[in-house]
Order: C-alpha cells, then structure tokens, then sequence
C-alpha cells in the first residue's frame, strides 16, 4: 500500500510542482489546472495510438499543457480578464479540444509500450517509482537551475510585488505568462503519466485535480518548510506522495471511489486550518508563558528586567511565519 | 483625463509643460488631489496621458511601458512596502535593481564578488543593513525598507529619479534621515530628481528648482536665487490662489 501511494505520488508530483509555481511563486490560484491535466493525458495516448513512441507522446502532452497555460496567462495579461476567470474560460475550452483529440470520452491504450516499459521487467509499482523518481529529479534539478538566474529572480520578484518589479524593468506580463505556461506544461505531464499507469485517458480525470494540487501544496509545507528553493520543491514531493497516501488509507477503510473527491475537498479545508490554528495556540502558549514570567519577575524585581528583554526577544523571533 | 464623457469627467492635467533640465532637483508641491502624483505616474508610465508627449531626451517615451521607461527612470514610492518585494531577501532586491535589462538573462544572479560590493554600498545607510543581506525585506522596519529602495533606485543611476513623497510614512527623525539620504546621493551621482514633498521647509531647503501644481496646472516655476528668497509662509499663502 504504502510502495503504491509512493509511484503514484512520484507521478503527481509534476502537477503539485505546477500548482505550487502558479500559487505559491506568482501568487494566483490557476483554475486551468482542470483542463491541462486531461490535455496532456488525452494528446499523450492519442499520439501513442497514432504510432508515436512514449517519450515523444510524453513531451508533446508537456508541450500541450504549455499551450493551454500560455492562452490563459495571454487572457489574464493582455485581455485583463481577472486570473481565476480566465483559468475557467480556458479550462472549459479544453473540455471540448479534449473530446476533439480523443473522439470519444475515454481512450484506452491498446498494446503500445507506455514509459515504464522500457525499464528492467521488475515489479510495475517498483517501475512506477523509478520512473517517477527520474522525472521528479530532473523537473526539480532544472528549476532549480532556473530559480538561480536572472529569469528566475524576475518571476519571483513579479509575483511578489509586480508595483516594483516593473519599476524595475521587469516586462511583468511576460513573467507572468511564463509562469502560467511552465506551471500547465508540468500538470500536463502528469496528466500524461497517469493516463499511461492507468493505461486510459478520461475526459473527466481533471475534475478536482486543482484542489488535489493545493491541498498537496499545503500538506507538503506543513511537514517541510524553508525559504531555500530546493526545499520548497522537495516539500512539494512530500505533499504529493503524503496526500496519495491519505486517499489510499480513505479507500483501505472502505470509502468507495466516487466519494474520494469530496474526501479531497475535506482533506483540503483541513490542511488550510492546521497552520491557522497551530499560529493561534503557539502564540497562545508564548502569551501565557510570558506572563507567568511577568508575575515572577515582580516577585523577584532584582534580576526581573533582565529577563523581560530576553524574553520580549524570544516571542518576536518565534512569531516568525 | 479621468471619467470621460460622465459626470465625473476631470482634467487631472492640462496644457501641463514642463522642461527638466539635466542636473534639476525640483521639489513639487500642491494641494492634496492637485495633480502632482498624477504627474509623477504619468511620467514613469503607471498612468497614460490622453494627449500630449513626454520626451526623454528628444525620445518621445508616451506610449512606451514602465518596464521599459525604466531604464531610464527610477522610483521610489511613498508607501516602503511599494518599492521592495518583501518576500526576497535584501541582496536579492539588490540584485533585481542592478539591472534594468537583463530580467530574462539565463546568466546567474548570484555572481562572486557582487556580496562585497553589496556591503560597501549599504554600510554608509549606517542601519545595519550590511549584515543582513540574507534577510528577508519584510523583517525589515518601514525605515530601512525606505532606505533600500532609495539605494535601489539610484543603484541603476537614472537620468531622472521620481520621489512620491518618500518620507511621508517614516517618523520624524527617520525621516530626516532619508532626506539627507537622498540629498547626498542626488549630489553625489548628480541625479536628475523630481521630489513631491509636502514638507515646506524640505521643498525650500533641497533642489534648486521648486514648482508649485494647482488644479492640474503648473502655477509656479522658480529656480535659483528666486527659489532661494522664498520662504515658508510666502508658499503656505500662495496655495490659497
């Protein structure tokens, strides 16, 4: 249970990764997530029952996914249509270039050789993992390559303040159209790794994929946090396989399938509590530890201000994030 | 103008001309809603004129972006958090105002030596900056965020600089700290500035150039030795015109 929840974490790590880049990095909540995802599963098996090998498939569903992120960072930008408008303008649209590429509303694969075919003929969870792990690997080695460059500082500096970015020389939309296409081209790619574990593609399978993506996103930050880059995006791996690890648990304790997605949404509000009041009863905590400190301090007025300096100093620091 | 065609329809601006020579430190004062930030943004291109043209040396500029006036110009605004991404840490910030080109470059940020050159550019802020280059912005208080972004905006060293009343948020003495700040650094690199202040006493006693802008037009223009008779009570009276 737990080596299956791990490949199949490993394999929705991209769309976690994506979702972070968008939510976390420019700051916009990405609704598009729910059409990329099929996008890149439904271009992925067509063009593999059309002939094409797995690795060309796997890159053009990538490349599909970029596309529909491009189109709405294009709606949001230069059409200024508000982002979460113009991720379900865009996401509704794929609906039908969806059902365009498959012909009919799920596609299996017949006998084509999918990605983990190529490896060792070892156990197929076992490839699940290594092929994930590859990919994880490397989407993580080269964003992190380009979180060190300039471009990358601008991307983070557009979703942090686009005001001084652009005062800074920075073309702000073409940052943020960036964003939105690297974030869809790695959902997209999940979307095409599913779709070849599960060996069909679906037209529903992106229903719910962006709240999957953003309670990932906060269970992974709950168990890893930093400001360093490369943490922030191995945490977002965490997240993922964490959170595949919760639905596998859901479903051993007898919740049938069709009742996963509002256990998702639950999962989610959850995680986006946890933090909130784990701050509350911290600073709870801290309050009260500093006043019983204050009452002692006036028993013992010799040294008492002494330690109400030091102490003033260890909740400011501790309030931190 | 804002509202056409409506109710509300106003000129912000009108038959507004105004010549900055090279070298100018003009301070701008007026009435609140006078048109002075309109002014500025209309200037650095955050707001888009009508009609009319803004030269940047005998380049008409009125229809290019922020971004790319930015090359030219630089900003700070008054609120500290506008001028700093607070999210990124000081070197960082520094970094993004080094370059006003180079934002899609594929190059490193992070290049030997520039640390250095960080630290000798913030020690003479004498706030302790020079030691916290790893610090996020936002630890940081309302004065050295301020601070910083004056650094950042002369760093590129533009042919004109826009203050929007930049010390209006910082208390008294951070504040008079800032403005000798931006005096020093003005003299020094011999900055083109434009200063909104609504400080008499600092609009008389920085720049050589101070104008006065009243309902959208400029209704008073002095430099030098003019400039330098006036006093506060003088200006404080001409506002009632």
């Amino acid at each position: 249970m737990l080596i299956s929840s791990l490949g199949q974490g490993l394999l929705w790590a991209p769309l976690v990764i994506g979702v972070f880049i968008t939510f976390r990095i420019l700051d916009i909540p990405d609704l598009t997530t729910e059409g990329s995802f099929p996008f890149g599963a439904a271009m992925t098996i067509s063009l593999m029952l059309n002939g094409q090998s797995a690795f060309i498939a796997t890159l053009m569903g990538f490349v599909a996914g970029c596309l529909g992120g491009f189109v709405t960072g294009v709606l949001d930008t230069k059409l200024h249509i508000p982002s979460l408008l113009a991720g379900i303008l865009t996401m509704t649209g794929l609906y039908s270039v969806n059902m365009h590429i498959m012909g009919k509303s799920n596609v299996p694969l017949l006998t084509q050789k999918v990605l983990t075919d190529y490896l060792p003929d070892w156990a197929t969870e076992i490839q699940t993992i290594i092929l994930g792990a590859v990919i994880v690997v490397i989407v993580i080695g080269l964003l992190y390559l380009l979180f060190k460059t300039h471009l990358g500082l601008s991307l983070m500096a557009t979703g942090n303040n686009k005001d001084m970015s652009a005062a800074n020389g920075i073309n702000t939309d073409k940052m943020i159209i960036f964003g939105y296409t690297i974030s869809n081209g790695l959902i997209a790619l999940s979307g095409s790794l599913i779709a070849q574990s599960n060996g069909y593609a679906d037209i529903g399978m992106g229903i719910g994929t962006i709240v999957i993506g953003l309670a990932s996103v906060l269970v992974g930050e709950i168990f890893l946090r930093g400001r360093n880059i490369l943490v922030r995006l191995s945490a977002m791996v965490v997240g993922a396989v964490l959170y595949r690890f919760l639905l596998t648990v859901a479903m051993g304790l007898g919740f049938p399938p069709d009742d996963l997605k509002i256990l998702s949404a639950i999962i989610l509000v959850i995680v986006i509590c946890v933090p909130i009041v784990r701050n509350k009863l911290k600073t709870r905590k801290q309050l009260k530890l500093y006043l019983s400190q204050l009452a002692e301090g006036e028993q013992d007025e010799q040294d008492g201000s002494i330690k109400h300096t030091k102490f003033t100093k260890g909740v400011l620091s501790g309030d931190r994030e | 103008m804002f509202f056409p065609g409506t109710e509300n329809e106003r000129h912000i601006l009108k038959n507004v001309s105004l010549k900055v020579y090279d070298g100018d430190f003009i301070s701008v004062i007026g009435n609140n809603g006078a048109g002075k930030s309109t002014l500025l943004n209309t200037i650095a291109g955050t707001l888009s004129a009508d009609a009319g043209s803004i030269n940047l040396e005998n380049k008409n500029v009125i229809k290019k972006s922020v971004s790319y006036r930015s090359r030219w110009m630089s900003r700070v605004f008054q609120d500290p958090k506008m001028g700093t991404a607070g999210e990124l840490s000081v070197a960082e910030n520094l970094v993004l105002a080094q370059s006003h080109v180079n934002t899609t470059s594929l190059k490193w940020y992070n290049k030997k030596g520039q640390w250095e050159k960080f630290q000798e550019l913030l020690k003479p802020l004498d706030m302790g900056l020079e030691d916290r280059l790893k610090t996020q912005v936002k630890y940081l208080s309302g004065g050295q965020r301020q601070a910083l972004s004056l650094l950042m905006a002369t760093l590129s060293k533009p042919k004109l600089l826009l203050l929007d009343e930049h010390t209006a948020a910082l208390d008294p003495k951070t504040s008079r700290d800032v403005m000798n700040l931006t005096d020093e650094i003005v003299n020094r690199e011999k900055l083109t500035t434009m200063m909104i202040t609504h400080k008499m006493s600092d609009a008389l006693k920085y720049g050589n150039r101070l104008i006065m802008v009243q309902d959208g037009q400029i209704t008073l223009d002095v430099s030098g030795k003019d400039k330098q008779n006036l006093d506060s009570e003088e200006l404080v009276g001409m506002f009632d015109n």
